[in-house]
């Protein structure tokens, strides 16, 4: 619940749907918008009923980021990598769109779990694409390989217009989000929410979480950044990520992490305005009781067990 | 990028069940629900601790903010961990807990649709006798919390007509028949307006046939345990309810022919795991009857629902009344019921011809009226009508520029939430 989960909730209910009730196959067509202007566009045909087309589309990237063909570095090699012989990338992709899928429901495997991970794994398609770089550098990390391209500042999207920065060392990798909100009470309560974050990190139970830094101006390792990237509202958060912390299965999730921690703390910010609701809510209420204690008590017309009413005289 | 070129986000909140998706869309993305899991544990935790550990307080009181759910997962953890109290927010089609209902948003708007409210445009809904302060609270809300756009709440029963029109006619009169969960609303529609003077309601709906199912079925002592009882009579209504042309012949049926007509319940029981069945028998045609016969229910409420549209086109002006009777429209869960839609107009034709022919005998036959035309129109989709109606207005583009925007929001306060213009997509 305090997380946002990595698969889509619908694209998962819906394949998961198709494969319960191949035979019915009813004609699907579905447009979606997820946080970070990410769009799908979900297709079926009665005609072909053991095919589905999905299309997804990125934000569009600021001037900084390299992209190859539309698509982050090493996008294809890494949706080849995770879905295999079940799906097949259709080229050219969709119209307004940077890539499309060709789903085949034949080719799923016949054993119940492995076909639910790969399910999981296309729902996921959001992470495999847009954090298809950042998993390779990390991946790096993880080997402790020295990347190519070491001690280089490098941009990716991760919003419309907007990157996130890192910069790979030999021994671990920085991580630095410019935080941008639109609304003046929300970069309020980001500051202040950052700052807990930061406070957060140092008490004991979090030892071994990546050593995490917020501050408002933009730390020296952004010096080679444009300047543009370098004017955010609400501060910069910079972590720094080790090899522990990419080992093995916890690679997707830090990946995952990443590449949504904007719109992670801009959840919270929701969450931390709603429950501010629920104080102010539960305080005018008791102020309420308060004041209605105060109230004169109306004499009530008392009645006789007949039902007849009476006025006492003192 | 602006928000007017993404699909706007149609949530439509019933007393039972919500409907969420985008705009644009034949069907949305999700139907759950509408209720709240909250761990109310930490709260009473902090409360006996005292004033000493301010801190401790405070953690208790975030950490349960945040540990709740909605929906199916909500009625899940509560049968498996008792530290999760069920909140239903909405009762009766009006929001009656705001704590749990911006709770409820939140999941549904982060979690389910995982969209960012910054991005789109609203349209909600409100059931038609909704008070303007609750608009606005639901306003502020949106505004404040969501920091949405742009925000428009429609009448459910506007919305129902305007899921009718794609098909044949542009039509925005009618009557709405708008049977939900928690109560049944009959709202005369003219030009897209509401006639508020002529909205009938009646106190049964979705709940109460469930309640009589199970009513039934614990007298005649079907094997069911007890603490499932109201969930397996819901499923019963849903999959099994029909309704019948005439209700002493419907008995004779069964009679005759049981093992065509009665059909087999079978279940695990929660605790014990062990599997159970029972028969499910006259209730498949009793239930829906409710709406017809509601003496069969309860004696505090006797008028069938077809007096009460007939009531209710009557009480609407007179102009307006041909074209009232000639497109009725169901809509919510408990109109899905079989043949149901051919039993009403049946019964409101019923009504309407004595009515003609008691007049035409009062003028001896000198002047012969035109017949009414009555018509009950239903859908395949009537379950989320509502919702079908505002994907269909939300992706016009007359849509964005009827929302009232964050810039007036903030310009005049809350209280341009209280109306919502009718717009020229609508008719």
């Amino acid at each position: 619940m305090i997380v946002l989960e990595t698969p889509s909730r619908f694209l998962l209910q819906v394949l998961l749907n198709r494969i319960q009730f191949l035979v019915k196959g009813v004609e699907l067509d579905y447009h979606l918008v997820e946080f970070d202007d990410v769009r799908y566009h979900l297709q079926a045909t009665m005609k072909d009923p053991h095919h589905m087309a999905l299309s997804i589309s990125i934000p569009t990237p600021p001037p900084e980021t390299v992209l190859s063909g539309g698509l982050p570095f090493g996008a294809i090699e890494a949706v080849r990598g995770a879905y295999g012989a079940a799906m097949q990338i259709v080229d050219p992709a969709e119209d307004g769109f940077q890539l499309t899928l060709k789903l085949d429901l034949t080719k799923l495997p016949s054993n119940e779990e492995a076909r639910t991970q790969l399910l999981i794994k296309i729902a996921s398609l959001r992470s495999v694409v847009l954090g298809a770089p950042l998993r390779e550098i990390l991946k790096h990390l993880a080997s402790k390989a020295v990347a190519p391209d070491a001690d280089r500042l490098i941009a990716l999207t991760h919003r419309p217009k907007e990157s996130f920065f890192l910069i790979p060392q030999p021994e671990k990798v920085t991580v630095v989000f410019p935080m941008r909100f639109r609304d003046s009470i929300d970069v309020v309560l980001a500051t202040s929410f950052l700052q807990e974050f930061m406070e957060a990190r140092r008490t004991a139970g979090l030892n071994n979480a990546p050593p995490c830094h917020y501050s408002p101006s933009p730390p020296l390792e952004l010096k080679g950044a444009p300047a543009h990237a370098l004017n955010a509202n609400a501060g910069f958060v910079s972590f720094v990520i080790f090899p522990r912390h990419v080992e093995g299965e916890k690679l997707d999730r830090t990946v995952w992490s990443l590449s949504t921690f904007h719109a992670y703390v801009s959840y919270h910010i929701k969450c931390s305005k709603s429950f501010m609701h629920t104080r102010m809510r539960r305080r005018v209420e008791t102020l309420i009781q308060a004041l209605n204690r105060a109230k004169p008590e109306v004499e009530k017309e008392k009645k006789t067990a007949q039902g007849r009413s009476f006025k006492r005289h003192l | 990028m602006d928000a007017t070129s993404r699909p706007a986000v149609v949530i439509d909140n019933g007393t039972g069940y919500t409907k969420m998706g985008f705009a644009g869309n034949v069907e949305p993305c999700f139907i759950i629900p509408t209720v709240v899991a909250v761990n109310e544990s930490f709260v009473s935790q902090s409360r006996g601790s005292g004033k000493g550990s301010w801190l401790a307080q405070h953690d208790a009181a975030v950490k349960a903010d945040l540990d709740f759910f909605i929906g199916e997962e909500a009625l899940s953890r509560s049968h498996s961990i008792n530290t999760y109290n069920l909140s239903y927010p909405i009762r009766h089609g009006q929001v009656e807990n705001w704590d749990t209902m911006e709770r409820y948003w939140q999941q549904c708007i982060f979690n389910y649709l995982r969209c960012d409210p910054e991005d789109h445009y609203f349209l909600l809904t409100e059931s038609p006798l909704t008070a303007p302060e609750n608009r606005e609270y639901t306003g502020e809300i949106m505004f404040e919390t969501f920091n949405v756009p742009g925000l428009y709440i429609a009448v459910q029963a506007v919305l129902a007509i305007a899921a009718g029109y794609t098909t044949s006619k542009c039509e925005m009169t009618g009557v709405v028949v708008d049977a939900g969960d928690g109560i049944t609303h009959i709202v005369p529609v003219a030009d897209g307006y509401v006639i508020g003077s002529a909205i009938k309601s009646i106190p049964i709906a979705g709940r109460d046939l469930t309640l009589f199912v199970q009513q039934l079925m614990r007298e005649r002592g079907e094997n069911i345990p007890p603490e499932d009882s109201l969930e397996v009579a819901r499923r019963i209504k849903e999959a099994y309810c029909y309704t019948c042309a005439d209700i002493v012949k419907e008995f004779g049926k069964h009679d005759r022919d049981p093992e065509k007509y009665i059909k087999q319940w079978t279940g695990t029981k929660p605790k014990t795991g062990a599997r159970y069945s029972c028969d499910v028998g006259y209730e498949r045609f009793l239930a829906p009857e409710v709406f017809f016969n509601p003496e069969i229910y309860s004696s505090d409420y006797t008028t069938p629902l077809p007096v009460v549209v007939d009531k209710c086109i009557q009480s609407s002006p007179i102009d307006t009344r041909r074209a009232l009777y000639k497109n009725i429209v169901l809509s919510g869960g408990s109109t899905m019921f079989k043949d149901f839609p051919r039993r009403l107009q049946r019964d409101i034709k019923k009504i309407v011809d004595a009515r003609i022919g008691a007049s035409d005998a009062r003028l001896g036959g000198e002047v012969k009226s035109q017949a009414v035309d009555v018509n009950v129109v239903g859908h395949p989709i009537q379950r989320f009508a509502v919702w079908f109606g505002g994907s269909v207005l939300a992706s016009t583009p007359e849509f964005y520029t009827a929302c009232h925007t964050k810039e007036e929001y903030e310009e005049y306060g809350p209280s341009i939430c209280r109306t919502n213009p009718v717009f020229k997509g609508m008719y």
